[in-house]
């Protein structure tokens, strides 16, 4: 219950500071993802667009992408941060330190949640509509932030102990990126490289965003499962590891 | 039955030798088979107890285990051997303002600062104002804290961390905060909690504070207790020793 009250404030709190110095406010949330969409849509409709299957947009397809790659990236670094960054605190007040990754998690989704108001207008523009299954589009966000708070987890230990961990997360989210179909359709790889994008859990996630915004893509059986196994297993396997070393990694903030 | 339990602590910190907090020199290290794991001993088998409207002082020279004491009472570091037992709410004043953000207003402050003791959120609301007044900064209540000067904010946090009873109070040096005036304010407030029942370590350097509040107290030498008892003995025994 005290939990619950404090994860809401720091939500409001992560919110309302990213904010604070920033002239146009609020404002960079729906700004940022259009401008990065707008010059890959610009660089890259030329090759793409005409490989996507029947039906796909690329616009809509491309923003999906970017929205939740930037949910993804921000997400599990500034989750990793959470416990380092609040180390001052939890060295002198008691206070489970969990509660801070699970908060800086669900601050992303509530920005990928913004970031949805674009969005929606993007798939109008581009002569889709919004379907049905909207609503399912934050069930995924959930999973995801979830998934996102207990890789943050992972990492919270390492980015206390080794402070040149963050390049090392810096470099493997690139590589994330890369492999996640955000801006090129799967079917423009190699059939290996094909099974490799596959293989990566967030493709699942951006599959079944895709799908439930406005049928924008396929999302299978296997993507939903992956979804919620991923989604749920994470934060435990997560949150085990974190146990078993901040005993002894605390004294070191 | 004391309300604060320590039973044979022992606290470790683990150093990695030529550690610079980076993976890739500890993976060269590691290959050159050159980590090396020492264990600081920060406490060692510390035993004590306090009852209710007890004031214990703990003495010690820099680095003699004093603030890791108070951060194992707080819960915040486990030991690494032993029983630490402390029933009832803490009010941790180990560092004040722990939690304070320097763009959040001063309302904003004591809201966050209260719900990380763990206190109700709706009742910190309806107390902001009273806990404004009674630092005295009222009118800034609504500016960011930055804008504060900074006996302003540890009054702010003073006043905060004490406006709710708690059966434990964990005091690191901090009965010097602000003017005269409020100095008096807040000893007066120290007073009031210990006289309601409430348990207080204190850690000080200030051997005055230590014989006028302290009812025990405790002399840390290199994590061990070194002699306990009544203030008055074993504050001229400290005082001795330099």
């Amino acid at each position: 219950m005290q939990s619950l009250q404090l994860i809401r404030l720091l939500v409001g709190r992560e919110l309302t500071l990213r904010y604070k110095r920033s002239v146009i406010g609020i404002g960079w949330t729906l700004l940022n993802p259009m401008l990065t969409s707008l010059i890959l849509w610009w660089v890259f409709s030329f090759i793409f667009a005409s490989r996507l299957p029947d039906g796909t947009q690329f616009a809509p397809y491309l923003m999906a992408g970017v929205l939740v790659n930037t949910f993804i990236n921000q997400g599990i670094q500034s989750a990793a941060e959470a416990i380092a960054g609040n180390g001052s605190i939890l060295t002198k007040v008691y206070v489970r330190p969990q509660i801070f990754t699970i908060s800086s998690a669900l601050a992303s989704l509530v920005n990928f949640a913004i970031g949805m108001l674009p969005f929606i207008v993007v798939v109008y523009i581009s002569g889709q509509q919004i379907v049905w299954t909207f609503p399912l589009v934050f069930v995924v966000g959930f999973f995801l932030a979830l998934m996102i708070a207990g890789i943050g987890l992972m990492f919270s230990i390492l980015y206390i102990r080794f402070d040149d961990s963050r390049n090392i997360v810096t470099l493997l989210l690139m590589i994330l990126t890369y492999l996640t179909p955000i801006f090129y359709p799967i079917n423009a790889l190699s059939q290996s490289m094909q099974s490799v994008v596959n293989a990566n859990p967030f493709t699942s996630y951006l599959n079944c965003i895709r799908w439930a915004a406005s049928n924008n893509s396929e999302a299978t059986l296997t993507n939903w499962i992956v979804v919620f196994v991923t989604g749920l297993i994470t934060p435990i396997i997560g949150s085990l590891m974190f146990k078993k070393f901040w005993p002894r990694t605390v004294a070191m903030l | 039955m004391p309300i604060i339990e320590v039973k044979d602590v022992r606290l470790t910190y683990r150093v990695l030798m030529n550690r610079n907090g980076s993976l890739k020199e500890l993976f060269r290290d590691a290959i050159k088979g050159r980590v090396r794991i020492n264990n600081y001993v920060a406490l060692d088998s510390v035993s004590f107890s306090v009852d209710k409207g007890e004031v214990v002082a703990v003495l010690g020279r820099n680095g003699a285990g004093k603030s890791t004491l108070l951060k194992v009472l707080a819960k915040v570091l486990p030991p690494t051997q032993g029983t630490v037992r402390v029933s009832g709410a803490i009010a941790p004043m180990i560092e004040l303002g722990a939690g304070f953000h320097p763009e959040l207003t001063g309302s904003e402050n004591v809201v966050f600062y209260s719900t990380l003791l763990g206190r109700d959120i709706k009742k910190t609301k309806a107390k902001v104002a009273e806990i404004g007044e009674w630092a005295g900064v009222t009118d800034h209540m609504h500016f960011p804290l930055r804008t504060f000067s900074s006996g302003m904010v540890a009054r702010l946090a003073f006043a905060t961390a004490t406006a709710e009873h708690s059966e434990v109070l964990l005091v690191d040096e901090i009965l010097a905060v602000g003017d005269a005036s409020f100095q008096e304010k807040s000893r007066a407030r120290m007073m009031e909690l210990i006289a309601s029942g409430a348990a207080v370590v204190l850690v000080s350097h200030d051997m005055k504070t230590v014989r006028n509040l302290a009812t025990r107290a405790i002399w840390l030498e290199a994590g061990k207790v070194k002699m306990s008892g009544d203030p008055e003995e074993v504050v001229s025994a400290y005082e001795k020793s330099f």
